[in-house]
């Protein structure tokens, strides 16, 4: 079961780099507030039908739900208005990599003393291998990306495609 | 100065693993598909606050755009759902880790191909390697 969950995920990170270059497309034009909201409104106009027809859950219960689990929406919306923040002090490449690592890190945090559902998976001396072999890979991609970019004057609008990586 | 903002960028990340996890705690009460649609219903009302206030483009652009760049909301809820519903079966941080090695592998061929009006960038071999590096911690941590 797991094995399948991982490759769902894998699949969820490929549509993600898709949508960042949809998005990245669609705000140069329009700007990347406007393409934030195009996302997020079409998003739910689709999830709604969905829901219509295969939801198995109760809409209602929502305002039963603690206020602490509602607030999420603010963090997706908080990654957004965060990487705005970063990218034009620190470059679109600087600011996905360090959001990866803090990703990366704040998952296997909240595993390892099992914050906020039942599920905990200790920190452990594979894990910890597995952080290092993700740093020297980032740095890598870093250093290539940087190579990329001096070659050829393609960063700027390399930037202003990637800075739209945030919206789910 | 310049390292705060790297800190602002980590936090991003941070706050990205924090909104999977809790909004999988929310998909085991409520539903999967309605904690998805929670998030995106939520998401247009405070973009759309935010918009009325800071929005500098043209959202007019909506109806000239070619169609295939209005299929960002319908990529992000599959994201999204896929999240929900794994994040309980394998942990954040596995979910997380997957996550990023599909996001490098795809902006890579999407790079080397020049799709979705990507300038076409050669992919190096660092890349490769770096993706070879990424798949073996996957399976540490599986």
């Amino acid at each position: 079961m797991s094995i399948i969950i991982l490759f769902a995920s894998l699949i969820g990170g490929i549509l993600l780099s898709a949508q960042s270059s949809v998005n990245g497309s669609f705000s140069n034009k329009a700007g990347t507030l406007e393409s934030a909201f195009l996302t997020f409104i079409t998003g739910g106009m689709m999830l709604s039908i969905v829901v219509l027809f295969f939801g198995s859950g109760n809409l209602l219960t929502i305002l039963d739900a603690p206020k602490w689990q509602l607030s999420a929406v603010w963090f997706g919306v908080g990654y957004l208005f965060l990487t705005i923040l970063a990218v034009p002090k620190i470059g679109v490449i600087a600011t996905n990599l360090s959001a990866i690592i803090g990703q990366i890190s704040m998952g296997m945090l909240i595993d390892h003393f099992g914050w906020f559902s039942g599920i905990q998976i200790s920190f452990d001396f594979k894990r910890m291998i597995a952080i290092v072999l993700m740093l020297i890979a980032l740095r890598l991609i870093y250093k290539a990306n940087m190579k990329a970019g001096n070659e050829r004057k393609h960063l700027s609008q390399q930037s202003s495609q990637s800075l739209h990586r945030f919206l789910k | 100065m310049k390292s705060l903002f790297y800190v602002v960028a980590l936090l991003a990340g941070v706050v990205l693993s924090l909104e999977g996890a809790i909004y999988s705690v929310l998909g085991e009460s409520i539903g999967k598909l309605e904690s998805s649609l929670y998030n995106f219903v939520f998401g247009t009302m405070i973009l759309g606050v935010a918009l009325l206030f800071w929005g500098k483009g043209s959202l007019s652009y909506t109806v000239k755009a070619p169609k295939w760049q209005l299929t960002g909301g319908l990529l992000g809820i599959i994201y999204l759902t896929i999240l929900v519903i794994g994040i309980p079966i394998i942990g954040v941080g596995l979910a997380m880790s997957s996550v990023v090695v599909g996001q490098m592998v795809m902006s890579m061929i999407i790079e080397h191909r020049g799709w979705l009006g990507s300038p076409k960038i050669k992919v190096k071999t660092e890349k490769i390697i770096a993706v070879a590096l990424m798949i073996v911690s996957l399976f540490l941590i599986y």
